[in-house]
């Protein structure tokens, strides 16, 4: 068997198990022993790869409403919440100010914001082209696309500062608004050159770090719903978010100008605020 | 349904047991709703669905979306063009729920619907990528993007984690891309694959080879970057202390 038969019984077949003759031929060269074995390290690291994220819950929320408008769902729920909040005096919106999903959520969102600014505005001064963090997303997509040398990367999902969606109609601004826009992507792409990362982002970087450790340190103390499934599953979530953000880190640290290593950093942090939001709101949760 | 991981189907001729969307397969940043009373099969839920009920359309979306996204996201790489697309593909979904008979698993129906819209999308978008009908033919020529590297072959052993590899994902041509995430990211079968694309099994599996070929090209040619830009920032720092 020669090494092209070998190749076409790889595309037929798969990776195993491989017929007599080709095991044979294996055994004999060096060339196809590393094609296969490169074969393989793909297959294994593309099942650490997620197969599921969660979408925004603003998705459900904008498919739900398109269909309600077009008669397609029938009956609709009562807004027991709604219902509550009109019946209740006005002053108790104030003691919902200070739950602790609230004061979670404003905290990172504050954070994510004058992390965004902070870097944004350091990064202003130092190039010539600079974008606005507000710009619209499909400028950006413009030069994303005209740009496939420097591929956009697959993001985690967008994570909303605030999770509480609002109903929103189908393409609205709410909706298509692009996280890149204040993303360090956006930024990314408005520089001129390869740009070394400054230390105002590796201070954004690890004062996020440092406070989501704190928040993380912090659930324990807290009592989940009674709900084993729900709780296992949040903590494997937060498990898995730790262990990408560990292997960002480290290969930050290899290499610090690995912007793209920053972005998925980035976004990884943002997610487990997120995730560490709603364990809080659902209470406790051991990890 | 797929062998390798947790995704369950049913068709309405059989039923098989279906996880509630709040169980184990949460994904990332799910929202869990521990209140929710729902032990539906999905076949139920498909037929509370086609009855136009809220809640089963609902259970149908938990049960599904975050497979959805996450294929939506690898395709389009971009979260915002994802959740549009997948809200597209979730609305054509059950805007045409009356009609699925169970010939097929629900969810090869939902992903044939998803791959669809993706790739309308790019069609539409005519990203500077190789078509999917050159891709899609695995006797051309042109199917295979040979590029010469000029380097002798690396061994890729423990140089790919995850960010290289979903890094190479993104370059690949959308026909590869399909198959691959399909495939290997979220185990489905190549007969399922062959359902959901519209094309033949040694179709499909001809088209993951390749797909597969060409990763490990990408994550070569990564490989020698990263360490030519090593070499050039240690050049750099030698130069900048002389």
């Amino acid at each position: 068997m020669q090494c092209k038969e070998l190749e076409a019984v790889l595309e037929s077949e798969g990776l195993s198990p491989l017929p007599p003759e080709a095991r044979e031929h294996l055994a004999g060269c060096t060339s196809c022993q590393d094609l296969l074995a490169d074969l393989s390290a793909i297959v294994v690291a593309a099942k650490r790869v997620p197969a599921e994220v969660t979408p925004p819950d603003r998705v459900w929320v904008s498919i739900r409403a398109q269909l309600e408008t077009e008669g397609i769902i029938r009956d609709t729920e009562p807004v027991a919440p709604a219902a509550s909040a009109a019946s209740a005096p006005w002053w108790n919106g104030f003691t919902d100010l200070f739950r602790p999903r609230v004061l979670a959520t404003v905290g990172a969102g504050l954070l994510v914001v004058f992390g965004g600014m902070y870097v944004v505005e350091h990064r202003g001064s130092n190039n010539t082209v600079v974008q606005s963090p507000v710009q619209t997303p499909q400028p950006v997509q413009t030069q994303a696309s005209q740009t496939p040398a420097t591929p956009e990367p697959v993001t985690p999902p967008p994570v909303a500062v605030n999770p509480a969606p609002a109903v929103v109609a189908k393409n609205s601004p709410q909706l298509t608004h692009s996280p890149r826009a204040t993303s360090p992507s956006a930024t990314r792409l408005s520089t001129v050159d390869g740009l070394r990362p400054s230390p105002s982002e590796d201070m954004y970087l690890g004062d996020t770090a440092g406070v989501l450790s704190q928040t993380e340190d912090a659930l324990p103390r807290r009592e989940l719903a009674n709900n084993p499934v729900v709780d296992a599953s949040l903590r494997q979530n937060l498990h898995t978010l730790n262990e990408f953000i560990a292997e960002c880190e480290s290969r930050l640290k290899q290499n610090p100008q690995d912007q793209l290593t920053r972005e998925y950093l980035n976004m990884a942090y943002q997610q487990k605020a997120e995730l560490l939001n709603a364990m809080m709101d659902n209470g406790r949760s051991e990890h | 349904m797929c062998s390798s991981t947790s995704v369950l189907g049913t068709t309405l001729k059989g039923t098989r047991r279906i996880a509630p969307p709040s169980g184990a397969a949460i994904g990332l940043l799910a929202r869990p709703r521990p209140s929710e009373p729902v032990a539906w099969t999905e076949a139920e839920a498909i037929r509370r669905a086609q009855a136009g009920d809220s809640a089963a359309f609902d259970f149908l979306y938990q049960l599904h979306s975050r497979r959805v996204y996450a294929l939506c996201l690898r395709m389009v790489n971009n979260p915002a063009d994802a959740e549009d697309l997948m809200q597209e593909a979730f609305l054509q979904l059950f805007r045409k729920i009356g009609t699925f008979r169970g010939e097929s698993a629900f969810s090869t129906w939902l992903h044939r619907m998803t791959v669809n819209v993706v790739l309308m999308r790019l069609r539409k978008k005519s990203l500077p990528t190789d078509s999917l009908e050159e891709t899609l033919d695995p006797d051309a020529e042109s199917s295979s993007p040979k590029r010469d590297v000029g380097a002798p072959d690396l061994r890729l052993s423990g140089a790919v984690d995850r960010v290289n590899l979903e890094r190479s994902i993104e370059q690949l041509p959308p026909g590869y891309r399909t198959v691959f995430v399909l495939h290997d990211v979220q185990g489905y079968e190549h007969n399922e694959i062959a359902d959901i694309m519209g094309c033949s099994v040694g179709n499909s599996k001809s088209q993951l080879h390749k797909a597969r070929t060409r990763l490990r090209e990408l994550l070569q040619e990564q490989i020698r970057d990263q360490a030519r830009q090593e070499r050039q920032s240690a050049k750099a720092q030698s130069g900048s202390k002389e």
